[in-house]
Parts: structure tokens; C-alpha cells; sequence
């Protein structure tokens, strides 16, 4: 599915993630949260307004999954077979709310990495993050 | 649909937008991240690597007149409607545009602008500018038939 090229660029943007976690979750929560405020209904746990610090424990977690996911991108389903149940069974996000956290996902990548963001690794991460979407959906049904 | 708040901060930003080098960039990402969209594109020559779309004088030329297309509809977002309508008359009847592709257009467009700003494109003004690229692919799309 991911050529070696691709899989080049995942780990290329990764290693500039690696270590920020939090940081760049809580960017990513904080994005979704302003531009798809629907999105906020499937983190009532965070509270009305979540504060700095929840949003960097759970945009910490979120990162964390997705750094295990470019360490094992050639058996993802593997995996993520525990996020895929949790999400099947307990989370049951809309599948249709997942191309929203990427978009959000490219605009923190593009916003932070800037010239080093190259068109091709925009098509990878795409590629990647829209992999892992349907991997912890396919247990829906 | 934008509070006047918004409608000036993407304004603000948008006055600083190069239209010729981020329509072509937005238009050459769209190109090469979702390769099916080249599909209403086969006359423009050598689109089969990245390097060749973002290369391509056609790329170019039509991402600059596509975001020319767009700026004019910054000036109308009160009818964005009404401003696009002969656009949309056109993508229907003569381009056969899926309106889908005006949506992913429209999130490439943010992406780009969030490369080019960096943290200046705060949360907020990414929000405005979603709701804008949604309110022209919407009006893009409502004279279909």
C-alpha cells in the first residue's frame, strides 16, 4: 500500500514529532475543536472547556497511537486492533469525523514544519493517517 | 455565516497571499495528493511525478486563475452564492466537476496557507478560513442540476 518512498517521508516528518507528542496532540485537539466544534461531543470526559493540561494528556495519547502506527505501518491492523475494538465498541466516533481531525492533522504538519513540508510528504501523511482511519473503523460493523 | 471580525481576518491575511504562487501550489498539491483529480486535467502534459505537477506552466496557470476566482469571492461573502453562480453554471453543464473536488481544493487551500504562515494561522483563523472554502464550494455546487 505505502512504497518505500512513502514510507521515507512518514518517518522523516515523524522523527520532527518524536518527543513533542503532547505538544502537537494538543495542537491538533485544539484546532479540532475550534474548527469542528461537533467534534467536542465525543470528549465530554475533558470537560466543557478543556484545559491546557487535559489537552496535552490526551493529545498526548492520540500522538503516542500514531508514532506506534509509523513504527509498524506494514501491520497496522495488528496493531491497532485494541484501538479498533475500543473505537467499535465504546468511542463509536462517526466515520465521518475522521477526515476532519486529518485535515486538522495536515494544517498543525504544514503550520509547523512550513518549507520542510514538502507536497510529498503531504501525500503520505494523507495516505497514512487516511490508512489508520479506516483500520480503526473497520470493526464498526 | 463570518462575524465581521472574521471576514477582516481573513481579509488581513488573505491581502497578504501571493495569488499566482499559492494558487499554484494549492492546485499542484491538490494534483498530486488526491492523483484521481487529474483526471479533469489529462491535456495539461506531464503530471506523473510531484516534481512535474508542481513544475507545469498549465498547473500554474490555472491554479493562479482559479485563486484569482477565489479572491474575487472574498469581496461577495455575504452572496457567495450569487457571486459564483455562473461559475457553478459552468463546472455543471461544461466541466462535469464532481462539487466533491471543490471541498478537497478547499482543505489543500488551508494547508497551504498554514505552510506559509506558520503559527500566524492561529486555530481561529483557520476556522474562519474553513467556513469561507466550504461557503464557495457550497455555492460552487448550487446551481447543479
Amino acid at each position: 500500500m505505502l512504497s518505500a518512498q512513502e514510507r521515507a517521508h512518514i518517518a522523516q516528518v515523524w522523527d520532527l514529532i518524536a518527543g513533542h507528542e503532547a505538544l502537537f496532540g494538543a495542537e491538533l485537539l485544539r484546532r479540532l475543536f475550534t474548527v469542528y466544534p461537533s467534534t467536542k461531543v465525543y470528549f465530554r470526559h475533558l470537560g466543557d472547556q478543556p484545559d491546557e493540561v487535559q489537552l496535552l494528556n490526551h493529545g498526548q495519547r492520540m500522538l503516542q497511537a500514531v508514532g506506534v502506527a509509523v513504527q509498524y505501518v506494514d501491520n497496522l491492523r495488528a496493531v491497532l486492533s485494541p484501538l479498533a475494538d475500543l473505537h467499535a465498541q465504546v468511542l463509536r466516533v462517526d466515520p465521518t469525523n475522521f477526515p476532519l481531525v486529518i485535515q486538522c492533522f495536515q494544517v498543525v504538519l504544514a503550520s509547523h514544519l512550513q518549507d520542510e513540508f514538502t507536497v510529498e510528504m503531504q501525500a503520505s501523511w494523507d495516505k497514512f493517517l487516511t490508512g489508520m482511519a479506516v483500520v480503526l473503523t473497520e470493526k464498526y460493523r | 455565516m463570518l462575524t465581521a471580525e472574521e471576514k477582516s481576518s481573513v481579509t488581513a491575511l488573505f491581502g497578504k497571499v501571493n495569488v499566482d504562487v499559492v494558487g499554484a501550489e494549492a492546485l499542484g498539491r491538490l494534483l498530486v495528493v488526491y492523483p484521481w483529480t487529474q483526471r479533469f486535467f489529462e491535456h495539461f502534459g506531464d503530471l506523473s511525478t510531484a516534481d512535474a505537477v508542481m513544475g507545469n506552466p498549465q498547473v500554474k496557470a490555472h491554479g493562479k486563475k482559479v485563486l484569482e476566482s477565489f479572491s474575487e469571492g472574498l469581496k461577495h461573502l455575504d452572496d457567495l452564492k450569487g457571486a459564483f453562480a455562473k461559475l457553478s453554471e459552468l463546472h455543471c453543464d461544461k466541466l462535469h466537476v464532481d462539487p466533491e473536488n471543490f471541498r478537497l481544493l478547499g482543505n489543500v487551500l488551508v494547508v497551504v496557507l498554514a505552510r506559509r504562515f506558520g503559527g500566524e494561522f492561529t486555530p481561529e483563523l483557520q476556522a474562519s478560513f474553513q467556513k469561507v472554502v466550504t461557503g464557495v464550494a457550497n455555492a460552487l455546487a448550487h446551481r447543479y442540476h
